[in-house]
C-alpha cells in the first residue's frame, strides 16, 4: 500500500514538473523561432499552458484536501549546510498553480485574438510564457532560496510585459518604476530569508511554516530575545540559537514590505496604476489576478510567523490601501486605471483578511477576485481595442481608454456587456456570484475580530464596509458610462462611422469561462453561506463560535441593501446626461483625482531628494574626488618629468662623460699604434728623453 | 794630443745623426745607413775607452767583433729589405703599416 502511494505521489511530482516547466519550454522554443510576428509562436504557449492546466488538475485532485507530497533532492552543500530544492504541494500551492493555470489559459487564448497586429507577437508570448513559468514555479517551490528566485523572475517578466511597448515614454518610466518599487519589496524578502535562516539554519518552508512549523511550535520570546532549541533538527556546535527579538519584527518587517511591493498595498502601491502601460492582456493576467496575488500568497505561505501586533499592522494596513483605492477609483476617467485602483483595493481586502485571522476567506477572495477582476480587464481590453478601431478609422484625437468618450456600447457588444455586468456584481459582491461569497466572509470575521476590542478596532471592519460601497459605486459609475446612455464620442464627432462588435471566438471564449467563474456555483452551493465553499473549508480550522451568527445574518443583509442602493443612486447620477456630475473644485473630489497625491509626494520628498543627493554626490565625484586625482596625477607627470631629466642629463651624462673619456684616450692612444715603424722608434725616443729629463730634474 | 772628450763628443755627434736619420728619412736605406752610423759612434767610443787598457786591447777587440757583426746584421737587413721590396713595391717604412691594425 505504501508503495503504490509512494508511486501515485511520484507520478504527481513528475506532472507537478511538467506543469512548471512546459511554459518554459515554450519560452525557449518562441525565442528560438524567427520572426517577430509568427501566429505559431502563439499556439506554442496556448498550447503549453492547456496542458500544463490538465496536469495540474489532476495534481489538483490529487493532493487538495489529502496529504501534502513534499520531494526534495539536495541542491548544493556550503559547509557543513546542505540546501534543498524541491517541490512542496499542499493546499495552498496547487491552489495556486491551478488558478494561475485556470487564469493564464483564457488569457493566453484571448491574446492570440488581441495582440494579432502587433509587431511583437514572438516576443510578446515568449515573456507570456515566462511569466507564467515563474508564477507557476513560485507556487510549488518548497524552499526560501527558490522562492526568492521565482519571486525575483515573477517581478523581472513582469517589468519585460509592462514595458512591452518600449518605444513610449510612458511605458518605459512605468516599467522602471515598477521594477524600482519591487526592488523594495525583494530587498525586505530577503533580508526576512537571512533572518530567518540566521534563526533556524533551515530554508525549509515545510519546517518553518508547515504543519509541525517550527516557528510556532519551538520558538518562543523570553526577556526581548528570540530562542530557538532546534536540537531536533540541525545542531551546530558553537551557535547560538537566540536573536534579539527585534529581528523577528525586522524580518516581519522585511516580508511585509516584500508584500506590499508585489501586492501593492500602502506605500509601495503607486507603480500598479502606472503598469497598466502594457497590453491589457497582460494587466489582466499578471496586474489583477496572479502576480499581485503572490504577496497574499506570500503571507499564507509564511502565516504562522506572525504575532498578533504584526497581524494587527497587516489588517491597518489592508484596510486603509483598500479604503483609499476604493476612494480614488471614484473620479479617475481612465478605464484601466480605475480598474487598477479597484485592484489595489481588493489586495487591500485580502492583507486585512490575513490581519484579522480570516486566512481562508483572504485566500478564497483571492480565487474569486482572479476570476471576476480578470474578466473585467478582458472587457476593458476589447472596449478599448474597438475605441482604438474607431480612433484609427476615422483619424479621431481621442483617449481610446478615457470612458468620458465612452456610453451606450450595450447595444454592440451584448456579450461583453453580460460579461462585464457580471464580474461587476461580482467585484461589487451581490449575492450569487463568487464574491459575495468571500468578500462578506471578510467582513463577517472582521465583525467578529473587533467585537470585544476598544473602539478604534472597531474602524477596521467599519472602513471595510466603507469600501464596500465605494466599490459599488465606482463599479456602477464605470459600467453605466461605458454601456449605457449614448456614445459620448459622437457628440464631438457626429461624423464618426462606427464598427464595434464583440470580437471573435477568441474573446468570447475567455470571457464566458471567466464569467462562469465568477458565480457562485463554481464555489457553493449554498448561494449565501461562505461557509459552506469548498474552498473556504480546505482552510478552516476550527468551528466558528456563537457570536458569529448574528453578523452573519445583520452584516450581508445591511451590506447588500445598502449596495443596491448605493448602485441604484449611481446609476441615477451617471445615467444622466450630466458628464461629470460632482464638482471638480471640492477638495475631497481632487484629493481623490489626484490619487491622494502619492506621487506628487513621492516625487517632491523622495525623488527629488534623492536625485539631488545623486546630482551633488555625482559633482562632488567630479569636482573633488577628480580633481583630487587629477592633481595626483599631474603630480605624477611632474616628478616623471624630473626623473626623466635627471636620468637624461645626469646619470646618462655621466656614463657619456666616462665614454667621453675613454674614448679620447683610445683615440690618443690608438695614434701612437698607428702601424708605422718609425712612430714607435720616436715615441721610444721621446719616452727615454722624457725619463732622463726627469732623472735630471729630480 | 788629443783628449777623450773630443772623441767622445765626436762619437755622440755621429749618434744623433744616426739617430735622426733612423726616426726622419724615408727610404729603408737611409735607415740602414743611420745605424750604422750609431754603430760606429759606440765602436768609436770603444776604441776610446780601449786607451785604459793597454794590456789586453780590450777595446780594440771588441770594435773588432762589433764591426763584423755590423757587416752580417747589414747583410741580413739589405735582404730584408729586398724582400720587403718585393711584398710592397716599396721601401718606405712609412707606408709599410700591415702591423697596424
Amino acid at each position: 500500500m505504501d508503495n503504490f502511494l509512494q508511486a501515485i505521489d511520484t507520478l504527481t511530482i513528475k506532472f507537478t514538473l511538467a506543469a512548471v516547466l512546459l511554459p518554459l519550454l515554450a519560452f525557449i522554443i518562441n525565442l528560438a523561432i524567427p520572426g517577430k510576428n509568427n501566429k505559431i509562436t502563439g499556439w506554442i504557449s496556448t498550447g503549453a499552458i492547456l496542458a500544463s492546466t490538465v496536469l495540474s488538475v489532476f495534481v489538483f485532485s490529487r493532493v487538495w484536501n489529502s496529504h501534502q507530497v513534499h520531494q526534495l533532492v539536495t541542491w548544493f552543500t556550503i559547509g557543513d549546510t546542505k540546501v534543498y530544492a524541491g517541490v512542496l504541494l499542499n493546499n495552498l500551492s496547487v491552489l495556486m498553480l491551478l488558478l494561475v493555470n485556470l487564469i493564464a489559459l483564457p488569457v493566453h487564448i484571448y491574446s492570440t485574438a488581441y495582440m494579432n497586429n502587433d509587431k511583437g507577437y514572438n516576443r510578446y508570448f515568449a515573456f507570456l510564457s515566462l511569466f507564467c513559468f515563474s508564477m507557476l514555479a513560485l507556487a510549488v517551490a518548497d524552499n526560501l532560496v527558490l522562492f526568492y528566485i521565482f519571486w525575483e523572475l515573477v517581478g523581472f517578466s513582469s517589468y519585460l510585459l509592462i514595458g512591452f511597448w518600449f518605444t513610449r515614454d510612458k511605458a518605459v518610466q512605468a516599467n522602471k518604476k515598477a521594477f524600482i518599487m519591487n526592488r523594495i519589496g525583494d530587498i525586505g524578502l530577503l533580508t526576512a530569508i537571512l533572518i530567518i535562516y540566521a534563526t533556524f539554519h533551515t530554508f525549509d518552508i515545510n519546517i518553518l511554516f508547515g504543519p509541525n512549523s517550527i516557528i510556532k511550535s519551538i520558538s518562543f520570546f523570553n526577556k526581548g530575545e528570540w530562542f530557538t532549541p532546534l536540537t531536533g533538527y540541525f545542531t551546530i556546535p558553537g551557535v547560538s540559537y537566540h536573536l534579539d527579538a527585534i529581528w523577528q519584527y525586522v524580518a516581519f518587517g522585511g516580508i511585509f514590505l516584500a508584500v506590499a511591493a508585489k501586492s501593492a498595498q500602502f506605500p509601495l502601491h503607486t507603480w500598479l496604476p502606472d503598469a497598466m502601460e502594457g497590453p491589457t492582456s497582460v494587466s489582466a493576467l499578471i496586474h489583477a489576478a496572479t502576480m499581485v496575488a503572490a504577496g497574499v500568497f506570500l503571507l499564507g505561505r509564511v502565516y504562522p510567523m506572525f504575532n498578533n501586533t504584526e497581524l494587527t499592522i497587516l489588517a491597518i494596513i489592508g484596510c486603509f490601501t483598500a479604503f483609499m483605492a476604493a476612494t480614488i477609483a471614484l473620479t479617475q476617467n481612465d478605464l484601466k486605471r480605475i480598474l487598477a485602483y479597484s485592484t489595489i483595493s481588493q489586495l487591500g481586502y485580502m492583507i486585512m483578511a490575513m490581519g484579522i485571522g480570516a486566512y481562508s476567506s483572504s485566500l478564497f477572495h483571492l480565487v474569486t477576485h482572479a476570476f471576476f477582476k480578470c474578466l473585467l480587464f478582458l472587457v476593458a481590453g476589447i472596449v478599448i481595442h474597438q475605441m482604438a478601431h474607431v480612433r484609427d478609422d476615422n483619424k479621431l484625437n481621442i483617449d481610446p481608454q478615457s470612458i468620458l468618450n465612452m456610453g451606450g456600447l450595450r447595444k454592440k457588444m451584448p456579450l461583453t456587456f453580460i460579461t462585464a455586468l457580471i464580474g461587476g456584481l461580482a467585484l461589487i459582491g451581490l449575492p450569487f456570484t463568487s464574491g459575495y461569497l468571500s468578500k462578506d466572509g471578510i467582513l463577517i470575521q472582521a465583525f467578529q475580530w473587533s467585537e470585544g476590542k476598544s473602539f478604534v478596532y472597531m474602524l477596521i471592519p467599519v472602513f471595510a464596509l466603507l469600501t464596500t460601497w465605494l466599490t459599488a459605486f465606482y463599479v456602477t459609475r464605470l459600467i453605466v458610462k461605458v454601456f449605457f446612455g449614448d456614445l459620448r464620442l459622437l457628440k464631438t464627432y457626429p461624423s464618426a462611422k462606427l464598427h464595434i462588435t464583440d470580437g471573435g471566438w477568441q474573446y468570447s471564449v475567455p470571457l464566458v469561462i471567466l464569467a462562469a467563474g465568477s458565480l457562485f456555483p463554481f464555489f457553493a452551493l449554498n448561494p449565501v453561506a461562505y461557509e459552506h465553499s469548498w474552498l473556504f473549508k480546505a482552510f478552516s480550522t476550527g468551528s466558528s463560535p456563537a457570536t458569529e451568527r448574528v453578523f452573519h445574518i445583520v452584516v450581508p443583509v445591511g451590506v447588500n441593501i445598502l449596495s443596491v442602493l448605493v448602485i441604484y443612486g449611481a446609476y441615477v447620477i451617471y445615467a444622466g446626461k450630466k458628464l461629470n456630475p460632482f464638482s471638480p473644485a471640492g477638495a475631497l473630489w481632487r484629493l481623490s483625482f489626484n490619487e491622494w497625491y502619492f506621487d506628487r509626494f513621492y516625487n517632491k520628498y523622495i525623488i527629488k531628494p534623492l536625485m539631488a543627493l545623486c546630482r551633488g554626490v555625482f559633482r562632488f565625484d567630479r569636482r573633488v574626488i577628480d580633481t583630487f586625482i587629477h592633481s595626483i596625477a599631474y603630480a605624477g607627470m611632474a616628478l616623471a618629468k624630473l626623473a626623466a631629466w635627471t636620468d637624461q642629463y645626469i646619470i646618462d651624462g655621466f656614463l657619456y662623460l666616462v665614454t667621453d673619456i675613454v674614448k679620447a684616450i683610445g683615440n690618443f692612444a690608438r695614434r701612437f699604434q698607428g702601424g708605422k715603424v718609425q712612430y714607435y722608434l720616436y715615441s721610444m725616443l721621446v719616452v727615454i728623453l722624457v725619463i732622463f729629463l726627469l732623472k735630471t730634474l729630480i | 794630443m788629443i783628449s777623450l772628450t773630443d772623441f767622445l763628443v765626436v762619437s755622440a755627434v755621429l749618434f744623433c745623426v744616426g739617430l735622426y736619420m733612423i726616426v726622419s728619412k724615408q727610404n729603408a736605406i737611409q735607415i740602414l745607413i743611420g745605424i750604422e752610423l750609431m754603430l760606429n759612434a759606440a765602436i768609436l767610443n770603444l776604441v776610446a775607452f780601449g786607451k785604459y787598457d793597454r794590456f789586453n786591447n780590450g777595446g780594440q777587440m771588441f770594435a773588432l767583433f762589433a764591426i763584423v757583426l755590423a757587416a752580417a746584421t747589414t747583410a741580413v737587413a739589405l735582404a730584408i729589405i729586398l724582400n720587403v721590396y718585393k711584398q710592397y713595391k716599396t721601401i718606405d717604412p712609412g707606408k709599410i703599416d700591415k702591423l697596424g691594425d
